[in-house]
């Protein structure tokens, strides 16, 4: 029961998180159908700057303002390099976010070098939040999921509630009508560019200070939001949820499995053939926790390829 | 005929090449050949067929490990003769290959690239698991076995070895693009959709051409394992995988040697330049970006644009010119701030720092360099500006050029 418990909120905590950061991807790229492999670099730079904000101005007003520049510096990169090689087409725009993300991950260890810097949760806010079978709770922890609770609310409202929401949407399903009926589309893309960086900046800023910030979190992170995107299905804030919040529900279940295949073989009379084969047989499901998201992203290609939520191809 | 030449005399000059290269260059020559196969075989995926793939280390990695325990069969003594065993990685590359592709071009576009990503994601995730198959942290270690007559112990029989093997392989790889599914692997780049109107099984067609990528790229795999008698996991990180795009595109993945050049070229860079400084990623980086920018068919798009102008032979070298002093001037600009900030920033530098005094020079380029003094900073951004502004001219004198003519 413990375990149960722990893993859900546990998981949960960790899925909202993977949504922060892939809700501006999943929104950039349903819109210009450009995969932003640069988006989780968004992400490490907000850990980065909101880690050397922190020293100067605490850490409140550098968990705000690190995203800004961030969100800032995701406008420059649609505005400089986006847009221009836009004419070459989508693999293009794709090279182009994907060379920088490099180039971003090499600057990022030029400034702070190879190794994990001491970004850390401040002493104000390291207690606990509540007792759970005779552990504490960090309170961090919840506010990093009501965080991204917030941002699913804000967004979730703004698109769907105001004007510029319905601008936004319009131009995701149909760029070229909402362009002849006045918007300017380029102007509304450079935004949600912008934005989409922002809520990556902010997930950095606010994850970073929990987990470790180091030059590979963008990578490791990477593939794990493209997963959730496959999963999810093209463009959709929804799928985009759903996806997360069971990726990180099953990471965090199966780190605590401790059996294997050839277990569950054993109760069928096959153990000992199980255990002769070896091989991926014998190996535990917590040290295949890694390797979980990518079978479970085959599974849901099989199913149905257009992802859970995606409607348009 | 041109190109017959420059090919006839490529190859000359590859045979000629143990002759007079140091054994650390001939190291370098053979990375380099294994780099332009891989790239090559990339390329039938990614530039002829339109497949972008961020993945392709797994098919590589896989074919170097297949390799190896081809190698270590039947207690050291290989399942076939030395010179025969990449054919294992072939074998390797291609059954991967089948699985991962048949998966991954059920979606085509971006969705493609990031599942071919997931799966070598996938793989390096379960590697270090399976340590009779990829022999953990220590990886698979095995011995090059003599055998028709030569030892395979120097680098010079390596070297023809490898050069054997990639000469074939690039020719097959050659005439694969004139057979009928070879010019049916440009019309999936172009228009998928009128292919399935046609009749064809786009899907299988996919699956054929990913299937021939990995077969290929598996043969690169098993010249490495052949070259370092050895491997690990980590060869199927992402940063291989990237390497390989990096490359590709740099050299220019509408020609069909233009990959294996880029690679080429790259792998040298490499070899040159990451001695002389910790940053040379981040030059690889700004190099790729630049090129994706400003020369979007790649290093081999200079020669397709030579070929293709009308201009005369005096007027065209006259701009090169132009264009290379332009990004001489500036990449010196660039190499002079980042490795100035590298040294500035590194621990060893920062330890000598002391509270409220001035910083201490820094060694650079045979000179000090005090990095509070705004001259210092003042030198390379006027190369920079420099540089743009040779370029920004001529471009623009370029354009005023064609323009006049079109009028």
């Amino acid at each position: 029961m413990e375990f149960f418990t722990v893993s859900l909120i546990n998981g949960t905590i960790y899925g909202l998180l993977l949504f922060m950061v892939s809700a501006g991807l999943t929104l950039i790229f349903g819109m210009m159908g450009v995969l932003n492999f640069a988006h989780t670099s968004f992400y490490m730079i907000g850990a980065y700057l909101a880690y050397s904000l922190q020293k100067v101005i605490g850490f409140w007003p550098a968990i705000i303002i690190a995203p800004i520049i961030v969100g800032f510096l995701g406008v420059v990169v649609e505005r400089v390099f986006l847009r221009r090689v836009h004419k070459y087409g989508h693999a293009h725009e794709l090279l182009v976010t994907f060379g920088l993300s490099f180039i971003i991950a090499e600057v990022i260890k030029l400034f702070f070098g190879n190794y994990p810097v001491n970004y850390q949760v401040p002493a104000s806010l390291n207690f606990a939040a509540f007792q759970l079978f005779g552990t504490d709770y960090p309170f961090y922890r919840l506010m990093m999921g009501v965080i991204s609770l917030l941002m699913f609310g804000l967004i979730f409202l703004l698109l769907s509630r105001t004007r510029v929401g319905i601008v936004v949407r319009s131009a995701i399903y149909r760029p070229k009508m909402a362009e002849a009926l006045g918007h300017n589309v380029p102007l509304v893309f450079m935004g949600v560019f912008g934005v989409g960086a922002a809520l990556a900046g902010l997930a950095g800023a606010v994850a970073g200070a929990f987990y470790t910030t180091n030059p590979n979190m963008a990578l490791e992170l990477g593939v794990l939001v493209f997963v959730v995107v496959v999963i999810g299905g093209l463009g959709s804030l929804g799928g985009a949820m759903v996806a997360s919040i069971l990726i990180g529900l099953i990471s965090s279940f199966a780190v605590g499995i401790d059996l294997s295949a050839a277990d569950l073989l054993a109760y069928v009379g096959a153990g000992d053939w199980a255990q002769q084969v070896g091989g991926l047989l014998t190996l535990k499901v917590s040290s295949l926790a890694a390797t979980i998201p990518f079978a479970l992203m085959l599974l849901v290609l099989l199913v149905r390829p257009s992802g859970l939520m995606g409607e348009k191809e | 005929m041109l190109p017959k030449i420059l090919v006839a005399a490529l190859l000359i000059l590859l045979v000629a090449m143990p002759g007079f290269l140091s054994p650390s260059l001939l190291n370098a020559a053979i990375q380099m050949l294994i780099a332009a196969l891989f790239a090559s075989a990339f390329n039938v995926l990614a530039g002829q067929g339109g497949m972008l793939s961020f993945g392709h280390c797994a098919y590589y990695g896989i074919g170097a490990f297949a390799t190896l325990h081809a190698m270590n069969a039947f207690s050291g003594q290989g399942l076939l003769p030395t010179p025969l065993l990449p054919i294992f990685g072939a074998i390797g590359g291609a059954l991967i290959g089948l699985v991962a592709g048949w998966f991954s071009t059920k979606r085509s576009g971006v969705y493609f690239s990031m599942i071919t990503l997931a799966l070598a994601e996938l793989l390096h995730a379960l590697a270090p698991h399976l340590k009779s198959v990829f022999g953990g942290e220590g990886g698979v270690p095995s011995m090059r076995m003599p055998a028709w007559g030569f030892t395979f112990g120097t680098p010079t029989e390596v070297y023809y070895l490898t050069l054997a093997w990639v000469v074939v392989s690039l020719a097959l790889l050659y005439f694969f693009t004139r057979t009928p599914l070879g010019r049916l692997t440009l019309g999936l780049r172009e228009n998928a959709h009128r292919l399935k109107f046609l009749g064809y099984n786009v899907h299988m067609a996919r699956v054929m051409v990913f299937v021939i990528s990995a077969t290929f790229a598996g043969i690169a795999g098993g010249l490495l394992a052949m070259s370092n008698e050895a491997a690990n996991y980590s060869l199927f990180e992402v940063r291989l995988s990237s390497e390989v795009v990096l490359n590709s595109y740099i050299g220019g993945v509408g020609v069909f040697f233009g990959p294996a050049l880029g690679a080429a070229v790259m792998t040298f860079f490499g070899y040159a330049v990451s001695d002389l400084t910790r940053s040379w990623l981040l030059y690889q980086g700004i190099i790729f970006v630049a090129v994706m920018m400003f020369l979007p068919s790649g290093l081999s798009g200079i020669a397709v644009w030579w070929q293709g102008s009308k201009q005369s032979a005096a007027t065209l070298l006259r701009y090169m010119l132009g264009w290379t002093a332009g990004t001489l001037v500036s990449a010196a600009g660039v190499v002079f701030i980042v490795e100035l900030l590298q040294r500035a920033l590194a621990d060893d530098y920062q330890f000598l720092l002391v509270a409220g005094q001035a910083w201490p020079a820094i060694q650079l380029f045979g000179r000090a360099w005090l990095p509070g003094a705004v001259t210092t900073w003042l030198l390379p951004l006027a190369l920079l500006a420099i540089g743009i502004a040779i370029l920004k001219f001529t471009s623009a004198r370029w354009q005023a050029l064609n323009d006049g003519e079109a009028a």
